[in-house]
């Protein structure tokens, strides 16, 4: 590993530059690299509003610190087509994206490889919390951290396989406590930085301006509509479909006489479907922009499906891999959000993954699976 | 402790962004700032002296540019005597009750356009006018821009990106046929091409010590006796009360050490550097298809070689470069470290669609193995970049 050269991506936060430093300890020749992914200022003329800046200038300063060079690399036109781009316009067809999938899928590791390439680096490292597994030499393989409650795998099943062989993951063995005593430990200015909880292009957590900036005016999607049960009575009325997540419970005003959640979002009517959590239950998903990381799995195989960042995996039966993918949950489960990412799993090892197209139940399961199986070639 | 691994870039081709103290100016300045310590303003010895070593240093650089000592001020760098020049002046003019207008070409410095159009916010005026890719400038537009009432026009001597070394004995003629005051920002010129206000009638005229082997916060400005210029910040009444504030006496000294010396090897050196550039620009141009050469006209300066590459990331080749330990630049020296398309090229040449600008300063230690492999790297980082599929 002496002499091998890594370009690890630097967001100037504590995971990444303990996993620069971890890097150097080992050995390889360490070059860094910021992202500059987005600028809210765009329209302005004074770049210093940048709200990358800090996070750029951390990464030099903890570069600087380890003795490696660092680069900025200004990746705004990618980020805004294939991250921003598509986050307003899940949300303008009623579904709830997952902006850092898309961004680690199509813009940071991709950006990072063509990068790497030019500066005649062998590998490429981030600061996420997985691991690959290289025991078999051949087809490596992508596992979640060590540390569960930290666990990024849930945001990489879209990396091209052809990039794991060159990928470097120096925190999945660690758990965030650790890494922090580390950067304690190495002194590194970024040791006590807090970590990141919202979307770094929404800073606010108020994606609504966004919304508001980047649509058209009245879009439906930001428009009053009606707030309508499962069998069609009128409930109440809305602001805008875009502010709703299926599985949400919460702003939708109380007085139901039970607890309600959003059950579906129907963009073409504006109408936002709320109904008792036995009604929000699927019995299965249809995936779509479906990623294997390995061999797709024969039909009827059982994996384990995550289908929301903070939820456990459960049990499912992979009824198609036509393309698409449909799921089987053994058990019903609440909230199967289109827009949301379905991960799929055989114990720690990450299979792949995809965009949850629509929540099925359990009738239209069956037709579902009948039909994908009529359209199996021979 | 950690142990710095990162190794210094060991050629350093970007002498339009700074240079290194030259040991002459180090030891005129240490002697200061070791012993001859004071404040010029002092009644005691110490600022005696101190008041001495100042206007010595105000000779020299007068006797290596052909001033009065009357006529240099010692500023603090070449942004601010830009600036006390072209908004100093537009005081001045408003004050005698007339419209400031900054008539400025477009392949200004930033510190001189965002001055011109600061004229503009405050209720003057400000406009560009164009420069050829020949090098030349629009003299149709000067005209109108003067007959319109132009106030100050500004054309820097020699481009800080492209090395166009612009005419400004004919800019200077029709400047002062329509009673206008003229400014340069010399501050790429000095040293590289022959500077002197004797030949050439300028009324302002911007220096900065750190592109001539000085030091960094160091800089002049020429102002020719009766031109009026109004002071930009106010204070203590120092530097005949343009530009106030307790003189930077080893600084200046450092200055007058580098024009001086700067003056006496322009040139031996210009010859030199212009050899080691043409040399580099013909590596380059064996070595690359559809290379392009930015400010490849007669009357170039010889210490500046600013190419374009089609089809590359400009970024990856800068740190590709800088990774093979090549020092060069994407144009000018940038805040955030990331690329912004440069308003020079622009003005030149019109958008430039995916080609990468790489601009190559040579300087006073840069040796002819030092350019061989500066072009060797520049190919090698090139072959990788070509490597790379460009994502649309």
């Amino acid at each position: 590993m002496s002499g091998q050269r890594i370009l690890v991506a630097m967001s100037g936060g504590v995971d990444s530059s303990v996993a620069a430093a971890l890097l150097v300890q080992q050995g390889y020749d360490v070059v860094g690299a910021t992202m500059k992914t987005f600028c809210y200022s765009g329209e302005e003329a004074h770049s210093k509003t940048c709200c990358g800046l800090d996070g750029i200038a951390d990464a030099r300063r903890v570069s600087d610190a380890l003795g490696i060079p660092h680069y900025v690399f200004d990746v705004e036109e990618d980020f805004t087509r294939d991250v921003i781009d598509d986050f307003v316009s899940e949300y303008a067809r009623g579904r709830t994206p997952n902006p850092c999938v898309r961004c680690n899928s199509n813009t940071k590791f991709q950006d990072l490889m063509e990068r790497g390439r030019v500066l005649g680096c062998d590998g490429i490292a981030s600061g996420h919390y997985v691991r690959i597994d290289r025991s078999n030499v051949a087809t490596p393989a992508l596992h979640r951290g060590i540390d569960a409650s930290k666990d990024q795998s849930y945001f990489l099943w879209g990396l091209p396989t052809e990039m794991l062989p060159l990928l470097h993951f120096p925190l999945g063995d660690l758990t965030k406590i650790q890494v922090r005593e580390q950067a304690r430990a190495l002194g590194l200015v970024t040791a006590d930085k807090p970590e990141s909880q919202e979307i770094c292009f929404v800073p606010t957590g108020d994606y609504r301006d966004l919304l508001e900036k980047r649509l058209i005016k009245q879009h439906p999607a930001l428009e009053p509509g009606l707030i309508v049960s499962s069998t069609g009575a009128v409930l109440g009325e809305h602001t805008g479909y875009a502010n709703f997540t299926v599985g949400q419970r919460k702003g939708l005003g109380g007085g139901f006489g039970q607890p309600l959640y959003v059950i579906e979002i129907r963009a073409d009517s504006r109408e936002v479907v709320v109904g008792t959590a036995e009604e929000g239950a699927s019995g299965g998903a249809e995936i779509g922009e479906v990623n294997w990381l390995t061999t797709p799995p024969p039909e009827a195989s059982p994996i384990q499906v995550q289908i929301r960042y903070r939820a456990a995996a459960v049990p499912a039966t992979v009824q198609s891999t036509d393309g698409r993918v449909v799921l089987a949950f053994e058990e019903a489960q609440r909230a199967v959000t289109p827009g949301q990412s379905a991960v799929f799993f055989q114990g720690e090892r990450v299979l792949g993954g995809g965009r949850i197209e629509r929540a099925l139940v359990s009738r239209t399961l069956d037709e579902e699976v009948g039909r994908a199986s009529m359209l199996q070639p021979g | 402790m950690m142990v710095h691994r990162e190794h210094m870039s060991s050629i350093y081709l970007d002498h339009a962004a700074t240079t290194p103290v030259r040991p002459e100016a180090r030891e005129g300045m240490l002697a200061i700032l070791d012993g001859e310590f004071g404040n010029p303003s002092s009644a005691h010895g110490w600022g005696r002296r101190a008041a001495a070593r100042l206007e010595e240093a105000r000779e020299r650089v007068a006797r290596a540019i052909g001033a009065d000592p009357g006529e240099i001020y010692f500023v603090r760098g070449g942004t601010e005597s830009d600036n006390v020049a072209i908004l100093g002046h537009a005081e001045a003019v408003r004050r005698k009750g007339t419209t400031p207008f900054a008539a400025v070409s477009a392949i200004e410095h930033k510190a001189v356009l965002s001055a011109a159009a600061e004229v503009g916010e405050r209720g003057g005026r400000g406009c560009t006018i164009p420069v050829y890719a020949d090098g030349t400038l629009d003299m149709d537009a000067l005209d109108t821009a003067l007959a319109d009432g132009a106030s100050i026009v500004s054309a820097m001597t020699v481009n800080n990106e492209v090395g166009i070394h612009l005419p400004i004995e004919a800019i200077v003629e029709r400047t002062h046929a329509h009673d206008a005051v003229f400014h340069t920002d010399a501050v790429q010129a000095l040293g590289k091409v022959p500077v002197n206000v004797g030949d050439a009638p300028v009324d302002l005229l911007s220096l900065t010590g750190h592109k001539i082997y000085g030091a960094t916060g160091t800089g002049v400005l020429f102002v020719r006796r009766g031109v009026d210029v109004a002071p930009l910040i106010f204070g203590g009444g120092q530097e005949r009360e343009l530009r106030p504030g307790t003189e930077d006496v080893a600084g200046a000294v450092g200055m007058a050490i580098a024009v001086e010396l700067a003056v006496q090897e322009q040139e031996s050196e210009a010859d030199r550097i212009r050899g080691l550039r043409d040399l580099l620009q013909a590596r380059l141009e064996d070595g690359i298809e559809g290379l392009r050469v930015h400010g490849d006209v007669p009357n170039r300066a010889p210490h500046i070689l600013n190419v374009g590459i089609p089809d590359a990331d400009p970024e990856a080749l800068l740190a590709g470069l800088d990774l093979e330990g090549i020092a060069a630049s994407a144009g000018s020296a940038c805040d955030s470290g990331a690329h912004k398309a440069s308003h020079v090229l622009e003005a030149l040449y019109g958008p430039l669609n995916g080609v990468a600008v790489l601009r190559f300063s040579p300087g006073r230690s840069t040796s002819e193995s030092d350019v061989i492999r500066a072009a060797e790297a520049t190919l090698t980082v090139l072959e990788r970049v070509r490597g790379v599929e460009v994502r649309g």
